[in-house]
């Protein structure tokens, strides 16, 4: 193989199999979700300036930053190699780890997800079940673990088809039953569209909402996890982030409007879950006998999106650890250059909070909470890689950047400033207990900000007992 | 095979320890809800105690299996805020709790659900949105009625 067709990971060859099309998508199966729909639709022409908000605050600016920067330092590990490069190796290794360890509260309810929908494929009944859904979630976790095994070229093959099927498909029958419904006549649920109605309600009672918002997005870095594989990264990161971006938000907005013009609000029981939205929705439409097929369809959609994220940050998780920042029993790679110590771990403490996630349920609080820390440990990701772009412009000005964030420093402030503002926001409202907890207020923000400094600071130890013996070669990912 | 000093075992350890106990010291602190009758309805109940004005009620049926029914309220207090609160009984701890990760389980993007769940006995409610001076006022009212 040609030097230009390998990049060098865990000291064996990468195969370099990633091209726009399939960085592109692995962007794709990370943020669109099928899960949003309905909870959005609920909001009426209001989602539109939701969705705006998002994009300004964070799908933009994470685009191109993402972009700058991957094409700037196309190195293994992502967000670990942008940040380490401008704030070193604490910042970048507390970046990925923070990358990392959120999947690790956030696995239980993808799973969990999974495991329901194909339930109401099968026999809805079997939701009841908890040993069912374990060992569906168990089936998903390790199924999707071992094809990360088979490496980069088994899980790309995978994901392309995964996301086609399981997000943009089902994405694209239900905004085209929405053209549908609107052409044949059908009642409209939503008021007439006005420039007011389309407005978000900013109040104090939505403002936590705007956390939610922020992160509708989160995953557009995701793609920069590959770029070993990548076999132009200079000329392909901007293109599939541009790609990416413009699937997501028009699957996301039109087929969210979709469901608002077809299902009443009323109906639109967000506590009773997203398969019973669509199956209205379905029945609405006069095609029942979809709802099956569908519900299988985002099954794999909820599939292709954990491996997404399952995939991405373990592999940077691998090139911390060959870069000798973990000692070598997390640096075990296999012959197909797959990170095998990280997924197991992984997998392994995954199943034991899923585990707990679904044997203990009476703890409903607990989950809120976890999910607070989630939002938690991914605004500190993403300030820290917005804060990144916006140091590298000055640390490193030379660096050749193929795609450089347009208008000089103004433009980077603006961009990487409008990041650094929703993440942080993020992360402040992110704290609000919701009104109904009955652990005080002061334990809830404790809970959480406890919660997020426990799994965010372990990079810190591992870098004040790293030994020289631990690196297996120069720093970089790239020999 | 490879040998590991005490420290990587120790480093190993430590990481699996660090990760799990936010998981264990949340499920620590918070209260268990435990599936038991909740006589009459709790909302409604709470609704009058606390002089919040109920706009309208309307029977309503989840489709999840094991819901038995409930009503869909909504509130408003005289500040104009307003909130729906929709309530369903269910006929087993079982379906009670699957209903509860159903609930958890449809994040928008990775962040938290819309709304806010509330388990009452055999009684789930779903308050949106979830940040509100109605529910704050209502929310003692519905913990005394949890024990009754």
């Amino acid at each position: 193989m040609s030097d230009e067709a390998t990049g060098q990971s865990n000291g064996l060859p990468s195969k370099k199999v990633l091209g726009l099309f399939a960085l592109a998508m692995i962007n794709v199966a990370a943020v669109l979700s099928i899960r949003n729909f309905p909870s959005m639709a609920v909001y009426g022409w209001s989602c539109i300036g939701w969705y705006i908000m998002g994009a300004v605050m964070f799908l933009i600016p994470i685009s191109l930053a993402g972009a700058e920067l991957a094409t700037g330092w196309p190195e293994g590990g992502g967000v670990y190699a942008w940040v380490k490069q401008a704030f070193g190796e604490k910042g970048g290794f507390t970046a990925l780890f923070c990358e990392w360890s959120n999947n690790l509260v956030w696995f239980p309810t993808v799973l969990s997800f999974i495991a329901s929908t194909l339930a109401f494929a099968l026999t809805p009944a079997l939701a009841n079940n908890p040993w069912y859904m374990f060992s569906v979630m168990m089936i998903a976790f390790w199924g999707t673990t071992a094809i990360a095994y088979f490496g980069e070229e088994a899980s790309t093959k995978f994901g392309n088809v995964g996301v086609i099927l399981g997000s943009i498909i089902p994405a694209v029958l239900i905004i085209m039953l929405g053209m549908w419904w609107m052409g044949s006549g059908q009642a409209i649920v939503l008021p007439p569209l006005t420039l007011e109605a389309m407005m978000p309600t900013i109040n104090f009672s939505t403002l936590p909402f705007f956390a939610t918002i922020v992160l509708l997005f989160a995953g557009m870095e995701m793609a920069g996890f590959h770029a070993l594989e990548t076999k132009n990264p200079q000329k392909d990161f901007p293109r599939a982030m541009a790609l990416s971006a413009v699937i997501i938000v028009i699957c996301t907005v039109l087929a969210t409007l979709a469901i608002a013009m077809v299902i009443p609000a009323s109906q639109l029981n967000l506590a009773s879950g997203v398969m019973q939205a669509i199956e209205y929705f379905f029945k609405a439409a006069g095609v029942p006998w979809l709802v099956a097929p569908m519900a299988v369809l985002i099954t794999l959609g909820g599939v292709v999106s954990l491996a997404a994220w399952l995939i991405g940050p373990a592999k940077g998780l691998g090139i911390v650890a060959e870069e000798g920042n973990m000692p070598p029993l997390f640096d075990r790679t296999n012959k197909y250059g797959a990170p095998v110590a990280v997924l197991v771990i992984q997998a392994l403490i995954g199943s034991l909070v899923s585990l707990l996630y679904v044997f203990l349920p009476s703890v409903n609080q607990a989950y809120w909470i976890l999910s607070a820390m989630t939002v938690e440990l991914l605004c500190i990701v993403y300030v820290l890689v917005f804060a990144s772009v916006i140091k590298l412009r000055y640390s490193q000005p030379n660096t050749p950047r193929p795609f450089k964030i347009p208008g000089g420093m103004i433009g980077i402030w603006l961009v990487g400033g409008l990041g650094i503002f929703g993440t942080a926001f993020a992360f402040i409202v992110g704290l609000m207990p919701p009104s109904y907890f009955t652990t005080s207020g002061f334990v809830y923000v404790g809970s959480v900000l406890l919660g997020t400094f426990l799994l965010a600071v372990p990079p810190l130890v591992f870098l004040k007992f790293k030994k020289a013996s631990w690196l297996k070669k120069p720093a970089g990912g790239v020999r | 095979m490879s040998t590991y000093s005490r420290l990587e075992i120790g480093l190993f350890i430590f990481l699996v320890v660090v990760v799990l106990m936010p998981f264990v010291l949340i499920l620590g602190i918070v209260n268990v809800s435990p599936y038991h009758q909740v006589s009459g309805e709790p909302v409604n109940e709470a609704a009058l105690a606390t002089g919040i004005t109920i706009v309208s009620v309307k029977d309503a049926s989840w489709n999840l299996p094991g819901a038995i029914g409930g009503k869909t309220y909504v509130l408003t207090d005289s500040s104009g805020d307003t909130v729906t609160v929709a309530t369903q009984s269910f006929d087993s701890a079982d379906s009670r709790d699957a209903a509860v990760r159903i609930y958890n389980a449809q994040s928008v993007g990775k962040g938290k659900p819309v709304g806010s769940l509330v388990v009452l006995g055999q009684h789930l409610v779903y308050v949106t949105p979830a940040h509100s001076s109605i529910l704050e006022r209502l929310a003692p009212e519905l913990k005394k009625r949890i024990s009754l």
